[in-house]
């Protein structure tokens, strides 16, 4: 791929960012046959995920309706679309009606990591004993659905540690169970005892679990706690960290049901999973990894230099993320760093690139909770992902935004993050 | 239905640090308090005033007698929470506006380097250690941050002070002499009988649990909310002025010495370590709206931002992580600025207006609440007509005061980290052994929840158990949670799950708790959500989002 | 002007032309060493503009705890590893009196650098973890600091 000079990279495509949009952006065209080079800084928020990949959710469903009536991913996202017109599931028109083909594609390159969807939203239980909407999540965590789960679910925690708590979540799980869902029953496993391991922090206990035979013992120990009937079992999302030692399935098997892991906080293993096999995908696709921050970059045609390399592609892709990812920062203004984009907040507001330099306080709200503009900030584009400047006209042909770096939603918040970022990521990479 | 009886010698009302100073020394006289808080210890003023013991260097020109027994009194702070208390030195740097100083310039240094080096006399009454006059070399050895240009700078030394901690261990104190301490309950009503104030009847927020406490003395300590209170209870008047001032956190300590700035209206200012953080001060404006109803606003932030910066340039490349704001209720007077008002407080004795037994106070500064509230408690005493113990609050320890453990040893004997015991004994003093007992009984209790703080998973169940934590956003008085750069990212779930088992919580109640203190923390960080902190938001957002936190 | 005020004005003349100049005499030492003298042995040291350069680059930490599973931290006890080397730029870069207490932390660091190029927020935690110990060996000898006698 590699031409010019020592160091120096010459491809069709040059993906900025190293988050979930950048990595299906990338994966995309690779696919499609493009010479793919991808710049990152560091790993983008995907390392941060719960192991749940939300598209959207039913916002209209009633506090009682019943979980299997409840709208799949697909038309939630098409009603939040009309109901939100910033958002970019909105911004991008018909194009939404790909999300079917992005999702299955993305299970599809990371298929060792991610289960394929169905078209509900599978509901799984955080370790506050909340249940979330999430199109895609990983193998691990499908037993857990509690749409699925064939008797009572046992929820277990370890007698050792105090990081999860197995009757505040069987606790919130109850109220599900007149919804469709399982009856939960809350129990202990007697593991992590031994000295020091109470101060496990979750990877170390994921660790911990990966050896031959500690899944085994594990299991065992889950199946003399379990109670009569139980159909799953779920665990904290502390099941291995290399999804190759199976841990999931090793204990399913030892136990003699199936498992599943809780959504995850951070730190978060299932995060570090997600990472991990995005790494692995991409190297395995044969797309040019530039590590390091962008030094120089001018536009697509120009070469960019990042790591001490110097990148050329005549097509961009922007995926740098929002504030985690760095793709969009505030120092008394909002900025977008690598190309000096205008940056947007406050949604439909014609005025909003002037907005940018507005106080944090006129671009949010008193309550903690509901939209907050200066948290949905970002690029505004049109329905080819290209960013739009001053004059509301794309500014480069052949420059693309993918992600969160894209403005109008809030993707932390709002349950659509990562829906947004692999159906923007597909589209993008499917430009050539 | 009440409790008929439900009887009291003095009801107080608010657990600011008068109200808790005065119940406790109420308690330890020997009478029988109840004191009521309509939230949690510390909320109004106390909690977020600049959290200084000073010595009242400023009295100095009006009355050099109350420096004195400011100092003290800072003194005997010292002595009864000794692990609470952190120095802080501060610098006071010596400008010119031209190439050379004038005559009057160098008058006037040596003029802040006589009347410091005078406050000096009084240093040893409260451990401070002598001022110094440093040169312009000096100073940038020891503080390179500031502009240039200085010409040199006199030192001074202060006291720094968890003033949360302190209106909880006052309370706490209180409760531990047999008063009964009620937080999250309001005073609904003053009830009146021939013209003296003779109960109050009050209700539980969090259970809707009413009571009436019959009384022989009511003591309305309710700092910003006391003109309002004597207005509806007692159609008595309190004459107040509020002024509002706010203050910045920095994520951490900028530099372990203080600086005093000017701002742009010539106001006195400063930039400050606190614990781990610096914490720059302060505005002084009138406030006439609700106290409920207070947020910082980005005038202010920026006034202050701005005042700093004129000294010390690089303090906006700083992570400033929240604006939290206080109502301080000074005493009512016509004409001067907000500035010079006094900070003396005043008792009022509302006998006059129909409501005898019924004592307010206004003014007052956290400094001196002890002496405060040894006045207050006097006047009280007299209201009850009945003999009592003589005050020992300058002699008795707060809880954990007796003694300052040393933390390696601690760390050592119980088997934690050292700076995991370290931050323990700055918040509990000998109390921090309690802590790691529950450690030793139970290791898992060890968990670092925490890495801002250090706080331990026993830390928030000693809390919660020992210091009257009804709701999780009690623990951010308690032992700080949540209050850091981080705000509670990656430990709130873990803490409300530990305080959501030892009150009883349902799942749901536990994610409504951590949505309250999301929604606190939002309050103090909107004002300032820029750089590293607006990244943060993000993630804390995204985090809570994913465990199923909302509203 | 009541008469407290005139008091003290008096009073402070007096100090002016009388007490201060004579303490002046009596003082020894520059005015850095006998500020050195109160501040030093409780940690309270400047802050050079190199160990600012560093804090401010730590506080780009959003306690997102990616890098702690970079971390191994084999050499150290089970309580150290608790607190990890993440709290290096979350609680003892903070301030110089928490700092003898990291001690250990620090030290177990082997420089691996493998949390460096996972953090998400660019931190230079190798960088961080290297001034730490060099602002550790910089305080001064009491190993009291960080602590007050009561």
């Amino acid at each position: 791929m590699s031409a010019g000079a020592p160091g120096s990279v010459a491809a069709d495509l040059l993906v900025l960012g190293g988050g979930l949009a950048g990595a299906v952006a990338a994966l995309t065209a690779r696919e499609r046959g493009a010479r793919v080079a991808l710049v990152r800084r560091a790993p983008g928020a995907s390392a941060l995920s719960s192991g749940g990949l939300g598209v959207a959710w039913d916002a209209e469903a009633l506090p009682g309706e019943a979980l299997r009536s409840r709208r799949g991913w697909l038309e939630s996202a098409r009603r939040l679309a009309a109901r939100q017109p910033e958002h970019p599931y909105a911004v991008l028109g018909e194009a939404l009606e790909a999300l079917p083909a992005a999702v299955a594609f993305t299970a599809r390159e990371l298929g060792a990591l991610l289960a394929p969807p169905l078209e509900r939203n599978r509901f799984l239980a955080t370790a506050n004993g909340a249940a979330l909407g999430c199109a895609l999540c990983q193998r691990g965590m499908v037993a857990g659905d509690l749409l699925e789960v064939p008797g009572k679910l046992a929820v277990a925690d370890f007698r050792g540690h105090l990081g999860w708590d197995s009757r505040l979540v069987a606790g919130g799980l109850a109220a599900f169970a007149a919804l469709g869902g399982p009856e939960p029953v809350a129990l202990q496993l007697d593991l992590f005892t031994g000295p020091g391991q109470g101060l496990l922090r979750p990877h170390e206990l994921a660790r911990a679990l990966e050896p031959p035979g500690a899944a085994e013992e594990a299991g065992r120990r889950l199946r003399e706690a379990l109670p009569a009937g139980a159909g799953a079992a779920l665990l904290p999302p502390v099941l291995g960290l290399d999804p190759a030692a199976r841990v999931p399935e090793r204990l399913a098997s030892a136990a003699g049901l199936p498992v599943a892991e809780l959504l995850s906080d951070v730190p978060s293993v299932p995060g570090l999973r997600l990472q991990a096999a995005l790494d692995e995908r991409l190297r395995a696709a044969g797309v040019e990894l530039v590590e390091g921050a962008v030094e120089r970059a001018e536009g697509p045609g120009e070469p960019l230099l990042a790591g001490g390399r110097e990148v050329t592609a005549a097509t961009w892709v922007l995926a740098t993320g929002r504030f985690t990812g760095g793709g969009v920062v505030r120092r008394g203004a909002l900025r977008e760093p690598v190309l000096g984009l205008p940056v947007h907040a406050g949604g439909e507001d014609p005025a909003g690139p002037r907005l940018h330099s507005r106080p944090p306080a006129a671009l949010t709200q008193a309550r903690c909770f509901g939209p907050q503009p200066l948290l949905a900030a970002g690029l505004r584009v049109d329905r080819d992902l290209r960013p739009l400047g001053e004059d509301g006209r794309p500014v480069h042909p052949r420059l693309l935004a993918a992600g969160a770096v894209i403005g109008g939603h809030e993707p932390a918040q709002d349950g659509t993050g990562l829906g947004v970022a692999l159906l923007t990521g597909w589209l993008a990479g499917r430009v050539l | 239905m009440p409790d008929p009886a439900e009887r009291y010698d003095v009801v107080v009302i608010g657990g600011g640090v008068n109200g808790a100073g005065t119940a406790r020394d109420l308690a330890m006289r020997g009478l029988s308090v109840l004191l009521l808080e309509k939230a949690d210890f510390g909320v109004g003023a106390s909690g977020n005033s600049s959290g200084m013991i000073h010595g009242g260097i400023r009295y100095m020109l009006s009355d050099r007698r109350v420096t004195e027994l400011a100092c003290r009194d800072s003194g005997y702070i010292q002595r009864i929470a000794p692990h609470l208390l952190f120095r802080i030195p501060f610098l006071m740097p010596l400008a010119s506006r031209g190439e050379e100083a004038t005559l009057v310039e160098r008058a006037t240094w040596y003029a802040t380097e006589v009347y410091v080096g005078t406050y000096d006399k009084y240093q040893p009454l409260k451990r401070g250690k002598p001022s110094v006059r440093l040169s312009a070399e000096e100073t940038y050895a020891l503080e390179p941050s500031l502009r240039p240009g200085l010409r040199g700078a006199v030192t001074l030394d202060e006291w720094g002070i968890d003033a949360f901690r302190l209106c909880a261990l006052n309370a706490l104190s209180a409760r531990a002499h047999g008063a009964v301490v009620r937080t999250w309950t309001a005073a609904r009503e003053v009830v009146r009988e021939q013209g003296r104030a003779v109960a109050v009847r009050w209700q539980d927020a969090l259970t809707g649990e009413r009571g009436e406490a019959r009384t022989a003395a009511v003591f309305n300590a309710t700092g910003a909310w006391s003109p309002a209170f004597a207005r509806r209870h007692a159609g008595a008047h309190v004459p107040m002025r509020p002024g509002k001032g706010v203050h910045l956190t920095l994520d951490r300590r900028f530099s372990n010495y203080g600086v005093i700035c000017t701002a742009v209206d010539g106001r006195q200012m400063f930039l400050m370590p606190h614990e781990t953080e610096s914490i720059i001060g302060t505005t002084d404006d009138d406030y006439y709206g609700d106290p409920d109803d207070l947020e910082a606003s980005n005038d202010e932030v920026e006034y202050l931002l701005e005042g700093v910066e004129s000294l010390v340039p690089g303090v906006r490349r700083a992570r400033v992580t929240r604006a939290w704001c206080g109502l301080r209720t000074t005493i009512h007077a016509y004409g001067p600025a907000e500035d010079a008002l006094s900070r003396e407080h005043a008792l009022h004795d509302h006998a006059a207006e129909g409501a005898a037994g019924l004592l307010s106070i206004s003014g007052g500064k956290l400094a001196s609440y002890r002496a405060q509230s040894q006045e207050a408690a006097d006047r009280l005493v007299a209201l009850v007509g009945k003999p009592v113990r003589p005050c020992r609050t300058h002699e008795e320890p707060l809880p954990g005061g007796d003694e300052v453990p040393d933390p390696a040893r601690l760390a050592a004997e119980y088997g934690v980290a050292a700076p995991a015991a370290a931050r323990l004994v700055y918040r509990h003093g000998s109390r921090a052994r309690a802590v790691l007992g529950l450690v030793r009984d139970d290791p898992r209790l060890g968990l670092v929840l925490c890495r801002d703080e250090a706080i331990l998973a026993a830390e928030v169940v000693h809390c919660v158990r020992e210091e009257q934590v009804r709701r999780l956003q009690d623990l951010r008085r308690r032992c700080r949670l949540a209050v850091g750069g981080c705000a509670g990212t990656d430990c709130a779930r873990v803490a409300a799950q530990l305080a959501g088992r030892e009150l009883g919580w349902s799942a749901e109640q536990v994610r409504a708790e951590l949505a309250d203190l999301l929604e606190v923390g939002w309050r103090e960080r909107r004002p300032v959500l820029d750089a590293h902190q607006l990244v943060q938001e993000e993630l804390l957002r995204g985090v809570q989002a994913g465990l199923g936190v909302r509203r | 002007m009541s008469s407290s005020r005139l008091s003290s004005l008096a009073y402070l003349a007096w100090r002016a032309v009388g007490a201060q100049p004579a303490k002046r005499i009596a003082q020894e030492g520059t005015g850095a060493e006998r500020f050195e003298k109160n501040y030093a042995a409780e940690g309270l040291v400047p802050t050079t503009d190199q160990d600012r350069k560093v804090a401010e680059a730590a506080s780009a930490c959003v306690a997102c705890g990616v890098c702690e599973a970079r971390c191994e931290l084999m050499a150290a006890t089970p309580h150290v590893r608790a607190l990890g080397l993440h709290t290096a730029f979350r609680l003892y870069s903070k301030s110089t009196t928490e700092l003898p207490w990291a001690r250990e932390a620090l030290r177990a660091c082997e420089s691996c650098k493998g949390c460096e190029s996972a953090c998400p927020t660019g931190v230079p935690i190798g960088r961080v973890i290297r001034q730490l110990l060099d602002r550790l060996e910089r305080l001064p000898a009491p190993a009291k600091a960080g602590r007050r006698e009561p």
